[in-house]
């Protein structure tokens, strides 16, 4: 009698913990219609940005409001994208390079760094792994002043290499994969050792086609960090030519003020990209962050 | 069959277990080889930064000047000399960036784990609604604020057209009325983050047993007991988490208010970030700025020690695991 309930505490949870159970319509109308209604409010803005987007900018103003864009056109993003005050798309191409560049070096360099941390015995190899884990107490604005000086120095202002190489030495990718890597059971790396294959053999050939998961999840969240970056470029990148995605929005925000018909046009394009890649992509995002925000 | 070839016996199997034991240990130097790459620039980019921040803090820097002299403690005490336009401007910004962190924080976790508990249990839709949910996050700062200018401008914003279209009432001047102005950056804020803490949230409750809830409802429990004397407390290790990096989010605030405020109206919603890098970048003073953001770091040591702790007791897990 008591077997269903052992049953289902011993069955596996599945994907994304999911419990056991199954929507049932009288008693959970009160919940779905709740989190319609949140999803309307949640979604409210981005309507607003893209019914902007396409009103004349009498429209914009008008009163009262033109809750559904009366006279629909395409002037606003004909003029955000062909604006002499700065290239959106040239921006667009910037983020993803800078983007792109990063996340390679990133993870191949955590992925380096985490190996020997996580699978070779070797004088001080604990005092550097606390070392580079205690830099993460060190907030970004006491680092910020003195590496601006030194991409002065560097004569690296405006120029991408201020916006890829000071953040490579990240802790937390080493964090990250070190974790991942120490999963990996010990047998497969002796059972390669004694093949003949040397350390590099091992971490190419057995440990990082295990680890693919968490060196996307790495990687998204690397790319997510370039791309979003919005402090430190403002300031080490000033040519209109060379701004990043978010700064160059932001530029746009400055000039056009309350010209919020091109403003909307401006952050749609802006979002346009992100959406897809989300939308492609956010398994791996949710995930990620659900597996590694803490462990159990 | 013995394979007993004189002159070889003695000297085959020491040969073999010699190079076996080589090839696993691997050359003594290179775990320091795979380390160089990370190590230099780290060295580069993070740890001599902080001495140098330091030495900049304490000397008169100034980009042109050719000297820069030793002044000490100088601008570290400037910040506690109330005459000083910098002490009044720093601790206005430290004010506004704890009345922010205060407000923002019990939001911040209190609606994610109120979306997260609505979501947990079997619903239609419910990978549709965690996507909604989440996809304000993926905006880039600055599209955020924008639009969430956009949303509560002085009169004809989204949140003024509701105001008057369907109530009549008159418009609210949310951006230029000291105090209001923090309702777009809180609103705006809570809407672009909650995805992150509310996913946290749904993988830590999905974590949980259910026989645990099917003991309290044995035991005939109501679902505010089961809430509060099962879902709360396994959930403690998570809030922890959520909350330091909540904290530490929050005291960082930057790109929300230099959008959708500018830090006004009259600095009553700059932020600590907006007004270090003012003095270093617009104002040219690195030194005084270097000397506050020490000190603004050493008043975030608190939480960065505990998102330290967290992630080494992880480190640890994982070592035993």
């Amino acid at each position: 009698m008591a077997a269903p309930s052992t049953r289902a505490s011993a069955a596996p949870q599945t994907r994304a913990g999911r419990p056991p159970g199954r929507f049932r319509l009288p008693r959970d109308l009160p919940r779905f219609a709740l989190l319609c209604v949140l999803a309307v409010i949640f979604l409210a803005p981005v309507y607003w940005m893209l019914a902007t987007s396409v009103k004349p900018e009498v429209d914009v103003i008008s009163t009262p409001t033109q809750w559904v864009p009366a006279r629909p056109t395409l002037e606003n993003y004909r003029e955000v994208l062909t604006s002499p005050d700065g290239n959106i798309l040239r921006w667009m191409w910037n983020s993803f390079f800078v983007a792109t560049v990063f996340t390679v070096l990133h993870v191949a360099l955590c992925a380096l760094t985490a190996y020997p941390l996580a699978r070779m015995r070797f004088p001080g190899r604990e005092a550097i792994f606390w070392f580079i884990l205690g830099s993460m107490m060190v907030p970004g604005i006491v680092t910020l002043i003195p590496t601006y000086l030194m991409m002065i120095r560097f004569d690296w202002i405006n120029s991408f290499h201020a916006l890829i190489w000071p953040g490579l030495a990240g802790a937390f990718g080493v964090f990250l994969l070190r974790q991942f890597f120490l999963s990996i059971p010990r047998e497969l790396e002796e059972a390669a050792r004694l093949d003949g294959a040397s350390s590099l053999q091992v971490l190419r050939h057995v440990i990082l086609p295990l680890s693919i998961p968490s060196l996307v999840t790495l990687g998204v969240f690397a790319f997510m960090g370039s791309w979003n970056n919005f402090i430190w470029p403002t300031f080490v990148i000033t040519d209109l030519d060379k701004l990043t995605l978010p700064v160059g929005v932001n530029t746009f925000s400055q000039r056009y003020v309350t010209d919020y018909g091109k403003l909307m046009a401006s952050t749609a394009i802006a979002s346009i990209p992100v959406l897809v890649a989300y939308l492609l992509a956010q398994r791996y995002l949710i995930e990620g962050l659900s597996t590694t925000g803490l462990k159990e | 069959m013995s394979l007993s070839v004189p002159g070889q016996e003695g000297t085959r199997p020491p040969l073999t277990r010699r190079r076996r034991r080589g090839k696993r240990e691997g050359h003594p130097l290179s775990p320091y080889l795979y380390l160089l790459p990370f190590m230099a620039l780290f060295a580069v980019f993070v740890v001599y930064p902080v001495g140098y921040g330091l030495w900049v803090s304490l000397h008169r820097w100034d980009l042109l000047a050719e000297t820069r002299p030793f002044v000490g403690l100088e601008y570290y005490r400037n910040l506690f000399d109330p005459e000083t336009p910098q002490s009044q401007f720093f601790w206005n910004s430290m004010k506004n960036t704890g009345f922010f962190t205060l407000v923002s924080v019990p939001l911040l976790i209190g609606t994610a784990l109120g979306l997260a508990l609505l979501l947990h249990r079997p619903i239609f839709g419910r990978a549709l609604f965690r996507s909604v949910f989440f996809l304000p996050g993926i905006l880039t700062v600055s599209v955020m604020g924008i639009l969430w200018r956009w949303m509560f401008d002085n009169q004809i914003g989204l949140v003024n057209a509701v105001r008057s279209d369907l109530f009549g009432l008159p418009p609210v001047p949310f951006l230029s009325s000291e105090g209001l102005a923090w309702v777009p950056v809180i609103v705006g804020t809570v809407w672009w983050t909650i995805g992150f803490n509310m996913t946290l949230y749904l993988a830590a409750l999905g974590n949980i047993s259910p026989s645990y809830y099917e003991a309290a409802d044995i035991d005939g429990a109501t679902s505010w007991a089961k809430f509060r004397f099962i879902t709360w407390p396994l959930l403690g290790p998570v809030t922890l988490f959520v909350f330091v990096t909540t904290v530490l989010a929050s005291f960082q605030l930057f790109g929300q208010t230099l959008v959708i405020t500018g830090g006004g109206p009259n600095r009553t919603t700059q932020s600590v970030m907006q007004y270090i890098t003012e003095e270093a970048f617009a104002n040219n003073q690195f030194s005084s700025a270097s000397a506050m953001a020490f000190l603004f770091g050493l008043a975030m040591l608190v939480f960065t020690y505990l998102q330290f702790r967290i992630m080494a007791r992880d480190a640890r897990g994982g070592e035993e695991g």
